[in-house]
């Protein structure tokens, strides 16, 4: 759950990092380069986090099939919610790693 | 025409390159024999995907053809070779 | 030059995508329910009880063998797991027609048949996708690969042709015509491309011994399948039969032999060699629901004498290759979250190349509104097109109410179950000529969406055990497949209804296919 959360957030700030995608999410007109390089930075950050966990949790093979499949759903849903709400990804991102957060703390 | 005869080359010569490059590696490989017939093969279809690739994206179609055709010659030389050690 | 490379990828992407893509989406489907292949068997087979695997089942398994083909040369075992709930055994019969081969599906407890329906099952699915039906497995092979040759340049030159893979990655343009199509074609393809090339490439892997024989051909020269079997997979080399009876060897002390060597995993399959001859050999197979890779581990005994003759399971890299994408193709060491992901995979290939398809007959559709007259080869791809993509789970609900309808005394039952998934895949074939392009999209979607709706209904009142009833039980297998029909009825009735309300937009003004709303293929007129 929480590798599926931090897949989920890694693909939200990737896809805030892009132009298009800011102004549709945010609402807001420019987002500088600055601005996109650290996002971008986040997103693959959080990927590989999300990578790390599952490999810590089911070993190597494992645990990048799980990574992969993950991230495709992960992207999925983040397609469609960009898609029908976009003004809620953020917020949809944000509730995934609570409740992730939450099933780590509750599981260990 | 020029379409058909790509297809042919992809299709057909293709699966020659394949089917050379498969017999070839398979007892060239310095591995045992079980093991490189199992490499090569595995690795043939990478070898056709991108023969059929190789004749569409070719820039005539006698540059498509005459591309396999040396690719061919040259996997039928090392067999030929490799055979000839064979006791 | 890098726009011609370009033009002559998309061209190849096309086309390769086109010619096949009835087979490939069929071949992606039937695929994806195999996934499901122990669970379609089991609701297939309302008789049985959820039964869970015991320590007795290959012994059991071998006694009943020993009673239904004493003079076979080779029996082959699977035992029950965690999901499959019957003992599957073939047995070699040189008198059978075909390929010689008989089988049976036992009850692991008594060993007696399954006092159950006759029918296919989800072994069904499983087989089509791999060998399709009416024709010789031989040639349905080679169909099968070529056509997944064909998509895997299709991959290749797709992933070339769509150079903003990155840029288009979180977008989806709904309601906006051709565009959408090919954003719904994008993101199927590039959010899965992984499983794609994996599931294709593999696939070809699993066939490469047929499709390109040239390697051990040369390596081995003369016939000498066996000897490269032996050595790339350390199978025991065979031996022959030498004519003196001798008792096979109890079962028990064999398994527990191999549990010894394999601390924590179950034994999958048992192959008996020559039975009842003094050269009897048993050969027990770990369970491939043990690791990733499919390079099976066996032991082989003496079956006469219970000693050990042979441990195979070459840990080397090429075979171990192999096993692994074998083994990632079947997918059958993964667990429920792992198969769902698969599931979602395989259905996003299915989307995928249905979208492929769609999108082409819409691009013809504008190009030939623009010109004034449609061309037959138009006609013909929207024509399959309805029968292929809507047609297919029509035919698979078909198959499910042949399985509950059909009496259970019927001669050639399996038989006419899988002859009733063909009829009613032909008639979607057939209802496209009578019906406009929209309206015969809606009407077979619809058909299928109350097929899937109506089959927990259907079942409850053939079988007499209805969904909360199985649910009280604790049966999750065959509630959760009642659920889960009811779900794919629902995503059937969501698109008839999506197809049926579109209400055909304006014409597409020019080039400006990004703005415009344009139509999507579903209600164009005819």
């Amino acid at each position: 759950m929480m590798a599926f959360a931090l897949a989920y957030s890694g693909f939200t700030a990737l896809c805030l990092a892009m132009a298009r995608h800011h102004e549709q999410i945010l609402g807001r007109r420019a987002v500088t380069p600055r601005r996109r390089r650290l996002l971008s930075g986040l997103g693959f950050l959080l990927l590989a986090a999300a990578l790390a966990s599952l490999v810590l949790a089911e070993g190597w093979g494992m645990g990048t099939l799980l990574w992969l499949g993950l991230l495709t759903t992960a992207a999925n849903l983040l397609v469609l919610s960009v898609c029908y709400m976009p003004r809620a990804a953020p917020a949809i991102s944000a509730g995934f790693l609570v409740l992730g957060l939450v099933s780590t703390l509750a599981g260990a | 025409m020029g379409i058909a005869l790509r297809v042919l080359a992809g299709a057909g010569g293709g699966y020659a390159v394949a089917a050379l490059f498969t017999a070839a590696l398979s007892l060239g490989l310095p591995m045992p024999r079980a093991e490189a017939v199992l490499t090569a093969t595995m690795a043939s279809f990478a070898v056709y995907a991108a023969a059929i690739v190789w004749a569409f994206a070719a820039p005539g179609v006698l540059r498509a053809w005459a591309g396999l055709a040396a690719v061919a010659a040259a996997l039928a030389l090392v067999l030929f070779l490799l055979q000839g050690h064979l006791p | 030059m890098k726009d011609g490379f370009r033009q002559s990828m998309a061209w190849l992407h096309t086309w390769t995508g086109l010619l096949v893509g009835w087979v490939l989406f069929a071949v992606f489907l039937t695929g994806t329910a195999a996934y499901l292949r122990p669970e379609i068997s089991y609701w297939m087979r309302p008789e049985l009880a959820l039964s869970r695997p015991g320590p007795h089942n290959a012994a059991v398994a071998v006694a009943a063998m020993q009673e239904i083909a004493p003079a076979s040369p080779a029996w082959f075992i699977t035992l029950p797991d965690a999901r499959e709930t019957t003992t599957r055994v073939f047995w070699r019969d040189p008198a059978a027609r075909g390929r010689g081969f008989r089988s049976e599906v036992l009850d692991p407890d008594t060993g007696r048949p399954v006092a159950a329906r006759d029918t296919l099952g989800g072994e069904f699915f499983y087989r089509f996708h791999f060998q399709l039906h009416y024709v010789s497995v031989l040639w349905g092979r080679w169909i099968v690969s070529i056509c997944t040759m064909f998509m895997l340049v299709a991959i290749v030159s797709g992933v070339i042709t769509h150079r903003r893979i990155f840029a288009d990655f979180f977008t989806f343009r709904p309601g906006k015509g051709q565009r959408s199509w090919l954003d719904g074609h994008n993101v199927c393809a590039v959010l899965a491309l992984p499983y794609h090339l994996m599931i294709t490439y593999t696939g070809l892997v699993l066939f490469m011994m047929m499709v390109m024989p040239w390697g051990v051909g040369t390596a081995y020269p003369g016939d000498q399948r066996a000897a490269f079997n032996a050595e790339a997979f350390g199978n025991p080399p065979q031996r022959q039969r030498t004519g003196s009876a001798a008792p096979l060897v109890p079962i028990a002390p064999l398994v527990q032999e191999a549990q010894r060597h394999w601390p924590g995993s179950a034994i999958g399959r048992i192959v008996v060699a020559n039975p009842g001859d003094s050269s009897a050999t048993i050969q027990l197979v770990r369970a491939d629901s043990a690791r990733i890779s499919n390079n099976a581990q066996s032991l082989t005994f003496d079956g006469a004498t219970g000693a050990l003759l042979h441990a195979s399971g070459t840990d080397r890299p090429a075979a171990e290759l192999r096993g692994v994408m074998y083994g990632l193709h079947i997918g059958r060491f993964a667990g429920p979250l792992l198969r769902a992901l698969f599931l979602l995979s395989g259905l996003a290939g299915t989307v995928m190349v249905a979208t492929g398809c769609i999108l082409w007959a819409v691009k013809q559709r504008q190009q030939a509104a623009r010109q004034g007259r449609i061309g037959f080869g138009t006609r013909l791809v929207e024509h399959l097109n309805i029968a292929a993509i809507a047609g297919l789970p029509f035919a698979m609900a078909a198959f499910f109410w042949a399985n509950r309808l059909l009496p259970s005394g019927m001669a050639e039952r399996a038989a006419w179950e899988v002859h009733v998934f063909f009829i009613a895949w032909g008639l979607c074939l057939l209802h496209p000529l009578f019906r406009p392009g929209r309206r015969a999209w809606a009407e077979q979607l619809a058909a299928g969406a109350a097929g899937f709706l109506l089959l927990p209904a259907l079942s409850a009142v053939s079988t007499g055990r209805h969904l909360l009833a199985t649910l009280e039980d604790g049966d999750m297998v065959r509630a959760g497949f009642d659920l889960g029909l009811l779900a794919c009825g629902v995503m059937l009735a969501g698109l008839c209804w999506k197809v049926a309300r579109h209400r055909p937009a304006p014409a597409p003004s020019g080039r400006t296919a990004g703005q415009a709303p344009a139509r999507p293929v579903a209600d164009l007129p005819q």
